[in-house]
């Protein structure tokens, strides 16, 4: 399995091309693992008498190696969120955000260049002065136009505008790390301490049964979705730990708002996976993702097949992880942060990371149940086509499929991003009627709708195109009449500039005599 | 209830517009394709800071400027530029991008309608500040009032009498009626009547002192409307006001309203924030949907009241 890394001739020749091409890959990362544990227990405990426990011990060390490299590849990709959080959402309110840039280190506060190093004794100073210069004329945040340049372009880009931001997450987590923990005088101190934990903790255990690929994966168990939920539903308990301990009213209304309104939407979410595990028939996460891949059985993208349990996962996952605009428990503007108002330091932080942890969670979810998993959009079709089929069937076959999903989980998170910008928060009444009142309902429909899917349509093959065309098409249609429907009576009056709508008086019987 | 085609609580505007006003403004920031096809339109134009008036005093001191110069971006794409400053009160943002209006139910500057206000102080009662002050002023009564439909003209008890007041429309009321508005004009609304004092009554004709210019004079009645002196004006202080809106919800006559402008308020000192009649006034023209309601409820209970007594008359006879 590992020689796969090596035989780079396999990949233009000896695989047969759109046979399950996105289920297998040469970044076989587990059976590498595997490999290289099994030699190194072979050739260390496997000489001596103790040879028997080589087996367990090569599988134990391959599973933590595993564990440790979802880990790794967990916070590196949980950086793209962050990141894009910072730039994308300030793009999308018309600004540019507040970042700790690169170019901070050698632009000062209000174009004054304080030159320090002048002070320096023996000329060493020098050379610091060149760098500074250099950096400060190519670099820095001047303009041509003379009045901007008095204050310093402070939204300057230059050839590397993207990269302003990236930086920023290791200077927070250096203030983080650096501030003292400091937990409320009248806190209950064992919960407040536990609260946290719980959150990050069972945050971090969704990811391992979250596939990255199809051998890159913590542990596959046969209900692996089962698990995941259930380890999913854990934190909300947290957040309830950490407001009610905090012992701060504010924190205790966050925390109050967070239970019922995760409550109110966990439920729509379980049935809404459970028409997932109904459709594709299987409650293991890879093979959900398998299902909808060319070549398999379904071979149609779920997204296609049940947009309204899409849309139904979009919305109850963004209130899950609580997104605007269903930041009800931690609504800045009138809770000071919620729940989490008491944490400080690190433990705010971890915090924080949890909760972009469990959106990429959410994103990575919303990728493997509707959007194919780790297959490239049109991947069996692009290999099929003629004259330049086989370029992309070498693509396909040189690129890791992991990437595709990273980059389909980065894409939904914008779209989470792009909403946050748009929506404004909902109240709390208004939450939790939408969720009872539409959501359940909604998800009830839709799970009968994935029974007749399976049972009544579905024959065990690829997916006749018919079926996911008119879905697709009829969805598309609904949601066409629910952007055109428009108050065509209150377009006649636009004009009016006072609002003369009767108002309904506050007291007791004054509809009585209402007109009209 | 009608809302404003924008504020209407539908998926149209409380998702799908949202969404893509950002996603407009997100792309506007994109080099090149951005400006080009997402541009709302003032995008580097040059506004101009002064009036002609300032410009003369300041001796044609330079006084354009590029929107939100500011915010220039690179020294080597000069095209990613995102003018947010909207030089206000020279321009305003409902004007340069439509779609961002004040919603109808913000409560902004207050109006009153005093032609159909009756005085009966139930706002005054409400504020919680005692912001509201009221005074007399002479009125034309609303069913006298030339604008009301024909059926209610002459349903008011206002009448001719010495001692009393009687008005006449200006001469430019039916220009003032149909071309201001409040929505352009950042000013004080304009008298639609001249008011005079009835100092005797003969016949038809009647001697009056009129009221602006103090002068005594000889009118013919045809023409003139009947005012009363008893309706009184009121003052807000401003400055006090925290923008509730109980006042305009406690009034029985649809008179008071909170406005939806946001300008006009503001003073160099605490006197100026006292807003009389004329700074509160709304003109029926702009009000003519409430005022009309309010007119035909007037009228018709006066109507039925002078039926009730027809008929008790003709019962007795």
């Amino acid at each position: 399995m590992f020689l796969q890394l090596w035989e780079v001739s396999i990949l233009v020749s000896g695989r047969r091309i759109g046979e399950n091409m996105a289920a297998e890959d040469w970044f076989d990362v587990r059976g590498a693992i595997a490999w290289v544990t099994e030699q190194t227990m072979d050739k260390t405990i496997g000489m001596t008498r103790f040879w028997e426990q080589k087996y367990w011990l090569s599988e134990f060390s391959a599973e933590f190696a595993m564990a440790g490299i979802i880990f790794v590849i967990t916070m590196l990709a949980v950086l793209g969120p962050v990141w894009m959080e910072r730039k994308l959402i300030a793009r999308l309110m018309d600004h540019r955000g507040s970042t700790i840039a690169i170019r901070s280190l050698w632009t000062g506060e209000g174009n004054i260049r304080v030159e320090w190093w002048k002070d320096l004794p023996f000329g060493i100073g020098v050379p610091i002065g060149l760098v500074n210069g250099f950096l400060w004329n190519n670099f820095g945040n001047d303009s041509s136009n003379p009045k901007v340049a008095q204050v310093g372009n402070r939204s300057y880009a230059g050839w590397w505008w993207a990269l302003p931001g990236m930086i920023n997450n290791f200077a927070d987590f250096t203030k983080f790390a650096i501030k003292e923990h400091m937990p409320p005088r009248d806190a209950d101190q064992v919960t407040y301490e536990v609260a946290p934990f719980i959150i990050v903790t069972t945050t971090l255990l969704v990811f391992a049964f979250i596939p990255y690929g199809p051998s890159l994966y913590a542990a596959n168990p046969d209900l692996s979705l089962v698990y995941m939920m259930a380890i999913f539903g854990i934190a909300p308990l947290g957040v309830f730990f950490a407001g009610w301990s905090s012992n701060n009213k504010y924190t205790l209304i966050g925390g109050m708002r967070s239970a019922a309104q995760l409550t109110a939407y966990e439920i729509p979410l379980l049935i809404t996976v459970l028409s997932i595990a109904v459709l594709c028939g299987t409650l293991n996460i890879i093979e959900i993702a398998e299902f909808q891949m060319s070549g398999s059985q379904g071979s149609v993208w779920n997204i296609f097949l049940m947009p309204l349990g899409a849309a139904l996962f979009l919305i109850t996952m963004i209130a899950e992880v609580e997104r605007t605009p269903f930041d009800m428990p931690e609504a800045e503007a009138e809770l000071v942060e919620g729940w989490w108002t008491e944490y400080g330091g690190m433990r705010w932080g971890l915090l924080f990371a949890s909760e972009y942890l469990r959106s990429l969670a959410a994103c990575l979810l919303f990728s493997l149940f509707f959007l194919g998993g780790w297959e490239f959009p049109f991947e069996d079709a692009l290999i099929a086509a003629p004259f330049v089929g086989g370029i992309f069937a070498f693509i396909f076959q040189i690129i890791p499929h992991s990437l595709w999903l990273l980059i389909k989980a980065w894409i939904v998170f914008a779209f989470f991003i792009w909403v946050r910008a748009s929506l404004h928060r909902v109240r709390t009444d208004q939450i939790l009627e939408f969720g009872w009142r539409y959501l359940l309902p909604l998800s009830v429909i839709q799970l009968g709708l994935s029974i007749w899917l399976r049972l009544g349509v579905y024959d065990g093959g690829p997916w006749p195109v018919v079926i996911p065309t008119l879905i697709t098409v009829v969805a598309i249609l609904l949601f066409v009449v629910l952007v055109l429907d428009e108050d065509k009576d209150a377009l006649a009056e636009q004009r009016r500039p006072y609002h003369v709508s009767e108002i309904n008086k506050a007291s007791p019987g004054a509809r009585i005599n209402r007109e009209d | 209830m009608a809302y404003h085609p924008r504020a209407t609580p539908n998926f149209r505007n409380l998702v799908v517009r949202p969404m893509w006003i950002t996603l407009r403004a997100g792309l506007r920031t994109i080099p090149y394709i951005g400006p080009r096809f997402f541009s709302s339109g003032y995008h580097g134009k040059i506004a101009e800071m002064f009036d002609d008036e300032t410009k003369s005093r300041t001796g044609g001191k330079e006084s354009s400027q590029i929107y939100a110069a500011d915010r220039e971006t690179s020294h080597f794409v000069k095209s990613i530029s995102r003018p947010v400053t909207v030089m206000y009160p020279y321009e305003r943002l409902e004007d340069l991008e439509p779609w961002l209006f004040v919603p109808n139910n913000y409560n902004g500057r207050i109006g009153v309608v005093w032609e159909t206000c009756t005085a009966c102080k139930a706002c005054v009662r409400a504020c919680p500040n005692d912001c509201l002050h009221m005074e007399s002023e002479v009125r034309v009564n609303v069913l006298d009032m030339p604008d009301a439909s024909e059926e209610n003209v002459g349903l008011s008890s206002v009448e001719f009498v010495e001692g009393g007041y009687l008005a006449r429309k200006n001469d430019d009321f039916e220009e003032i009626e149909n071309s201001f508005s409040l929505e352009t004009a950042h000013e004080s609304a304009p008298q639609q009547y001249d008011f005079a004092e009835i100092i005797d009554l003969s016949g038809n004709t009647a001697s009056v002192r009129w009221s602006d210019s103090g002068k005594t004079e000889s009118v013919d009645l045809e023409g003139m409307i009947p005012a009363e002196q008893d309706i009184v004006s009121g003052r807000i202080d401003l400055g006090r006001c925290m923008f509730c809106g109980l006042c305009m919800e406690s009034c029985p006559f649809n008179s008071f309203f909170m406005t939806n402008e946001y300008d006009g308020m503001s003073g160099l000192t605490r006197d100026d924030l006292w807003m009389d009649a004329s700074r509160t006034r709304v003109l029926p023209v702009v009000h003519k949907e409430a005022v009309d309601r309010e007119l035909a409820k007037r009228a018709d209970k006066e109507r039925s009241k002078r039926e009730r007594a027809a008929k008790k008359a003709s019962k007795e006879a």
